[in-house]
């Protein structure tokens, strides 16, 4: 057939393609409230990306003191209040979107990054590396990892940064775990076989054959792991062992509002909300992926 | 319908008459199962024979509403005796259902529930069905009720060709094997003497020689139990050796339905003489020949004959209108414009 | 077709079943045991036998996709059985496989065109620049349309997938082709279609297959030859044609006979074999038959039996075939 004969056709097939994944994004729009979360979490990624510059106050918003006007409940010049400080909440709120967001972005991205290459090559050779790394993720997995992440970060010296890697090295063997048992299940399959029956080896297989068909599953649990991964930093910076003063951070700044939570709610109260929301969003977008993605499994 | 032009008028046992199934499926409504009728006679063994595609299961489920789903349409009539199972009360269809008529189906370990042992649930349907045997052995045999029932359950696996009761009574599902699992659900379907039995490729999951012995205990089981066998099956080869009657089945629609001996020495339908050049039978040396084309879309089937876009013999009325059945010969009806000359019964 | 492509010698194919906390094996899973043939060049070869009968290891083993325990592989005039990975990648486009479930055998995630390309690569005729052209070629050959090559598996029916794995098959310019139930899971047109794609095939490329089923009605239309596998051993082996009127082994009469002809003129008893089918990890010793077989003796239970010769190319393993032969005590049914 004629190279241009076979590119019409390529064309079309392309097309066909396309139809399915517009019949999957109406799917998704289906379902308002993920519609909803994916808008609350484009304009909270926005607001975290352009960070200090629509801060309306971007100087207290990085840490400078206002005493001034410590303790203001919400107002028109402080949408959201001034903090025990004087610093205005909501600019506060934005600059540390960017560690808590993309801190988020960061131990989970970076989790995978390690967990599933192992858990790949874990499930599918059999014998000794395999048991190994089974223990190593069942030892991880048998404590909570804010815990270990804590302890790390004790030794290490608390920071933002030296947080975030530590909360990676707990993170990675959730990873590991969700490929092997994908991996274990699809080893046996007879494509794996018609592969090895073709000569190829286990890096192949692995990459060409596993990989892309285990993907579905990793980018549902990426997602839905986002809001713990957020909430786990604001953990440890309420903790004192991530974030440090006066960096703006959202689980600092609920621990700097501890003390007045009862008078000047508003302190504590809102960075809260503004985990909540973010990692609600997340969880609805999330799940709905997920059902449009696995629909057969419940 | 009209019953057919029969020498001997029987009643049946059960009388399918215009079963429809719609299911509602992302692309829109597929007609899985477009006006079937069939009766099946008491003692008679009855293959229902088609392929992929064909509505053959989902008939046999329907009979019992045993498909689940909410996003189905079901119309027809499917009349037991005397009763129209579509319009009874759930409660007089479910003491049909297990009493009257049985079902077996294809993979027998996956139908036993796994967490009892088979003895306990053999113990559990004697107590249900069994009120009047087990009062009997209690008193000729002067033995206890649970006793008694330890007793009917051994006849009823002894009947079944599972001699080894007492080990049977303490296994599990996944303890035993193939053959010994649908033996045992054969021994639990026929244990309320039931008019019919529905088997759902019963043996398609079989060994070969354990499906040979699985077809001779059916045949003589039910012949001994007066039951009806409903035989739902792609495989031609049962059809011949097992059954009386032979309905085979093309795409929701039954195209042709006669004695055995019949369908295979004098198919009519295009669709049976095409698949009868299919089937493999030692002793052929002619080669194996096949029908093109696939098997239709049931959400936008053909109009008129589903068949008439792979029929080498169809007529412009093929594609307009659904061909009534026409009888052929005795006891033999074919769904098919060629043999409209002949008398309707 | 007097030259063997293969010839297979004292092949054991064992997995280890039980193990010792500190590794040793303490009892094996012997799926093939103990099986010398031949496959001449060209023939189709039929391989017969019911589940847990190890047909289908037996076909991997071939292939070097199951472990070799014991016994030569001899391919091409080569020990095959002896080479390890990279040796073997020579050999591993000249014998490919077609599996029993279409859908698992096809990557769901691969078009059609990067199947194709992933087996082309082992063909060393081919060019990478060329690789369409010879998947058109390809598909054309197994009776699929051109415009099918950038779809993904999910969207074809069980037939043309299929046919898809045969043009995978062929993509690597094979001498030698293993069906694994290949047309088990197909409705019977469907399956008439693939065998008569497959007998021509054969006659284009002058391939020899091993054709691998449980169902031994199908034998006569697609082999030559017929090998009657049972207990992980195989018992007989002969022309396709006569298997069926003259079995020489009481297994093999035992099988067909339990076959359902789709003939009601030739009705019979179809169920005369009882028992259950042996134990891989326990198999009976001697003849592994024995247990079963109505003319069993005392030498069944301790011996197990030679092969003897019953034509050129036939061959039976039971201690009575002869007597068995002469009073016709395996051709009780009418022949057909």
């Amino acid at each position: 057939m004629e190279k241009k004969a076979l590119k019409k056709l390529a064309a079309t097939v392309v097309a066909d393609h396309h139809k399915m994944r517009m019949y999957q994004l109406r799917q998704f729009l289906k379902h308002k409230s993920a519609v909803l979360a994916f808008f609350i979490l484009l304009i909270t990624i926005v607001a975290a990306l352009l960070g200090p510059n629509i801060a309306p106050y971007p100087e207290q918003g990085l840490g400078e003191v206002n005493v001034s006007e410590r303790l203001q409940a919400p107002s028109a010049q402080h949408y959201l209040g001034t903090d025990v400080y004087g610093r205005d909440i909501l600019s506060r709120i934005i600059c540390g979107a960017r560690v808590s967001l993309f801190g988020g972005f960061f131990i989970v991205i970076a989790a995978a990054l390690i967990g599933v290459p192992l858990g790949l090559w874990a499930g599918y050779s059999e014998g000794i590396p395999g048991a190994i790394i089974t223990r190593l993720v069942e030892l991880f997995l048998s404590f909570p990892s804010v815990l270990i992440a804590m302890a790390i970060s004790i030794v290490a010296g608390a920071g933002a940064f030296t947080a975030l890697l530590a909360l990676v090295i707990p993170w990675w063997p959730w990873y590991t775990r969700l490929v092997m048992g994908e991996v274990l299940s699809k080893k046996r399959m007879l494509y794996v076989e018609a592969a090895q029956m073709l000569g190829y080896g286990k890096v192949y297989i692995m990459v060409r054959h596993l990989l892309p068909n285990i993907l579905t599953p990793v980018i549902v649990m990426i997602l839905l792991d986002l809001g713990p991964a957020i909430i786990a930093i604001g953990l440890l910076s309420f903790l004192g062992l991530g974030t440090q003063a006066p960096q703006a951070d959202w689980g600092l700044m609920v621990w700097e509002g501890a003390q007045n939570i009862l008078s000047e709610w508003w302190i504590a109260i809102v960075p809260g909300c503004a985990m909540f929301i973010v990692v609600t969003a997340f969880n609805i977008f999330g799940d709905a992926v997920k059902d449009i993605l696995e629909p057969n499994r419940s | 319908m009209e019953a057919m032009a029969v020498e001997n008028k029987r009643e049946p046992v059960l009388d399918v008459r215009n079963l429809e199934v719609t299911f509602n499926v992302a692309r829109g409504a597929a007609k899985i199962l477009a006006g079937v009728d069939f009766q099946l006679f008491p003692r008679e063994i009855l293959a229902l024979v088609g392929e992929t595609g064909s509505g053959k299961s989902v008939t046999a489920k329907s009979l019992l509403n045993l498909i689940p789903g909410a996003s189905k349409q079901t119309s027809g009539k499917v009349y037991f005796e005397d009763k129209d199972l579509f319009k009874v009360s759930n409660k007089e269809l479910q003491a049909i259902r297990g009493k009257h008529i049985g079902m077996i189906f294809q993979n027998p370990q996956a139908c036993i529930n796994p967490v009892f042992t088979l003895g306990e649930q053999l113990f559990r349907l004697i107590r249900l069905y069994l009120g009047d045997e087990i009062a009997r052995m209690k008193l000729s045999e002067g033995v206890s009720t649970k006793q008694a029932i330890q007793l009917i359950a051994k006849e009823k696996l002894n009947e079944v060709g599972l001699s080894d009761s007492k080990r049977i009574f303490k296994s599990y599902a996944s303890e035993v094997s193939g053959g010994m699992a649908q033996r045992f659900m054969i021994a639990q379907a026929l244990l309320s003497s039931p008019k019919i039995l529905i088997a759902d490729e019963a043996t398609s999951a079989l060994d070969v020689t354990v499906q040979a012995r699985i077809l001779k205990l059916l045949k003589d089981l039910c012949a001994k139990n007066d039951t009806a066998i409903l035989f739902i099956t792609h495989d031609l080869g049962i059809a011949a050796q097992v059954c009386d009657r032979v309905a085979v089945m093309y795409s929701g629609r039954i195209v042709e339905i006669a004695e055995t001996k019949k369908i295979f020495s004098a198919p009519c339908h295009p669709y049976t003489k095409g698949l009868l050049q299919a089937v493999p039978r030692p002793g052929r040396s002619n080669g194996l020949s096949f029908v093109p084309g696939m098997i239709p879309d049931l959400v936008d089937p053909p109009g008129g004959c589903r068949f008439h876009p792979r029929c080498n013999a169809r007529m412009e009325l093929c594609s307009k209108k659904r061909p009534e059945k026409y009888v052929v010969g005795e006891n033999h009806e074919v769904s098919c414009f060629l043999y409209e000359e002949n008398l309707r019964g | 077709m007097n030259t063997s492509l293969i010839e297979l010698s004292r092949v054991r194919t064992w997995f280890p079943y039980v193990k010792s906390p500190l590794g040793r094996v303490k009892s094996w899973i012997k799926a093939v045991d103990d099986v010398s043939l031949n496959i001449f060049k060209g023939e189709s070869l039929g391989l017969v036998g019911e589940s847990g009968c190890g047909k289908s290891t037996l076909g991997r083993t071939i292939l070097r996709l199951a472990p070799l325990y014991s016994g030569e592989i001899i391919f091409m005039q080569e020990n095959i059985g002896k080479l390890d990975h990279t040796q073997l990648k020579p050999f591993r486009a000249k014998m490919q496989m077609v599996f029993q479930d279409p859908k698992a055998s096809l990557n769901p995630k691969m078009t059609v065109f990067q199947i194709l390309s992933e087996a082309l690569h082992l063909n060393t005729g081919v060019e990478k620049k060329d690789y369409l052209e010879e998947s058109v070629k390809l598909l054309d050959l197994v009776d699929l349309r051109p415009d099918h090559i950038y779809r993904y598996s999910h969207e074809f029916s069980g037939g043309q997938q299929q046919r898809i794995s045969i043009a995978r098959a062929l993509a690597t310019d094979p001498e030698f082709i293993v069906f694994d139930e290949a047309t088990s899971a197909l409705d019977v047109s469907v399956q008439a279609q693939i065998i008569n794609l497959m007998g021509e095939l054969q006659r284009k490329f002058n391939l020899t297959y091993l054709f691998i089923s449980h169902d031994l009605s199908i034998m006569e239309h697609v082999c030559n030859r017929v090998a009657v596998m049972y207990g992980g051993e195989i018992v007989e082996v002969q022309e396709a044609a006569s298997l069926f009127n003259s079995p020489r082994h009481p297994y093999t009469r035992a099988l067909k006979n339990a076959v359902p002809v789709a003939d009601p003129e030739a009705r019979h008893d179809l169920g005369i074999l009882t028992g259950e089918v042996p134990k891989l990890s326990d198999p009976p010793p001697g003849c592994h038959f024995h247990p079963r077989c109505e003319f069993a003796d005392e030498i069944c239970s301790n011996k197990s039996p030679q092969v003897s010769h019953t034509a050129e190319k036939s061959w039976v393993r039971c201690h009575f075939h002869e007597k068995l032969w002469q009073q016709g005590l395996l051709t009780d049914r009418e022949s057909l």
